[in-house]
């Protein structure tokens, strides 16, 4: 693992050294260095000046891939799902009377639905009090977003409280940029892995640590879901590219 | 029962106050009223699903809230075009009420 990071860090300098805008663009992965391992050849170091020699042109060409090399894989989460217990018994014909954008069919679905536009997302609220927010892109809005919900339902006069509020599902996606050869995972990796191209193009990959699942596809999609947090999700896909690193296709 | 929305029309509410001031010179009671009513809501809703014919489209710029209660869906919505073959009308917001049409045939 240390091996990879220095190998990350070489990355790094190497296209801060070939930058002329003296890394500003480069702050995002950066941030995905720890800083011990960047050598004292620093950004700072050069003189601003120095690079004017190469052509704008020559530097745009260069840098997507750098940037790729030098962070690894990262996993853009795309749904989270969250509950939140109100700890009170709630009169959904009510709820659903009083607010706008609520759907509440009883003999469909036992629950109501409501969506907010910002930030964007959609709560099933339950009678026993539950709520639970899917939809949004990230964890900080998926707590906003029950907050919002609560503070609703606690406009209409229910004594509600905010507990347990629960991060329960978040799921990514990544693009490894290479084709990989899905029997030959399967056979390798068996006990993880189930892959049924009749049924289902993707190859379904148990991970079991971290405990998620990951659907393969022949062109290097991956599909992370069932992680708890952010942290799970980028394990799982720094495990999983080590892994596909070796079945990529020739 | 018949949904009784229609009494908010034009003709609905011509005839309520035609019927209240039969009623104010005492030539019939509030309860023959109350049944020309219910006729009327059986007779429009017959009408409306049966004879008519015509057409008309629109389109909204945003659907601003929405609601489902009771098999009813309430759409607000904001800068609408009808379209009726080459009539167009523009309305800055509108309010739809839809109740279900199939299944109160009675």
């Amino acid at each position: 693992m240390a091996s990879a990071v220095e190998d990350r860090a070489h990355y790094s300098l190497d296209t801060l050294e070939k930058s002329p805008t003296k890394g500003n663009t480069f702050n995002p992965d950066a941030s995905r260095i720890p800083s011990a391992v960047i050598p004292s050849t620093s950004p700072k170091d050069q003189p601003c000046s120095s690079s004017t020699n190469a052509t704008p042109q020559a530097v745009i060409s260069y840098v997507p891939p750098a940037l790729n090399i030098d962070s690894g894989p990262v996993p853009t989460v795309q749904n989270v799902v969250s509950t939140v217990n109100t700890s009170c018994t709630l009169d959904l014909r009510k709820i659903n009377f009083y607010t706008r954008n609520s759907e509440y069919n009883p003999s469909r679905f036992c629950g109501i639905v409501m969506r907010l536009r910002e930030p964007r997302a959609t709560a099933l609220i339950f009678s026993s009090g539950k709520i639970v927010t899917t939809g949004t892109k990230h964890e900080s809005s998926a707590l906003l977003a029950s907050r919002k919900f609560v503070r609703i339902i606690q406009k209409l006069g229910f004594n509600v409280k905010f507990q347990n509020f629960k991060i329960h599902n978040m799921v990514s996606t990544c693009d490894l940029r290479f084709p990989i050869r899905l029997e030959n995972l399967n056979q390798v990796h068996g006990q993880f892995s189930s892959y049924e191209p009749e049924l289902f193009p993707a190859l379904i990959y148990r991970m079991v640590k971290p405990r998620v699942v990951l659907l393969i596809f022949v062109n290097g999609k991956v599909v992370i879901t069932g992680a708890k947090s952010r942290e799970e999700t980028q394990e799982a896909l720094d495990n999983i590219h080590k892994v596909l690193k070796s079945f990529r296709k020739s | 029962m018949s949904y009784q929305s229609y009494r908010g029309t034009t003709l609905g509410n011509t005839l309520q106050e035609s019927l209240d001031e039969l009623m104010q010179y005492g030539s019939i009671t509030p309860q023959i009223a109350f049944k020309v009513l219910l006729q009327f809501d059986k007779a429009i809703n017959n009408a409306l699903a049966t004879r008519v014919k015509s057409r008309l489209t629109f389109k909204a710029g945003k659907l601003n809230t929405y609601r489902f209660c009771d098999n009813v869906w309430t759409f607000m919505l904001n800068d609408v075009e009808f379209r009726e073959v080459q009539e167009v009308a523009r309305v800055d917001k509108v309010k739809i009420v839809a109740c279900d049409g199939k299944s109160d045939k009675n």
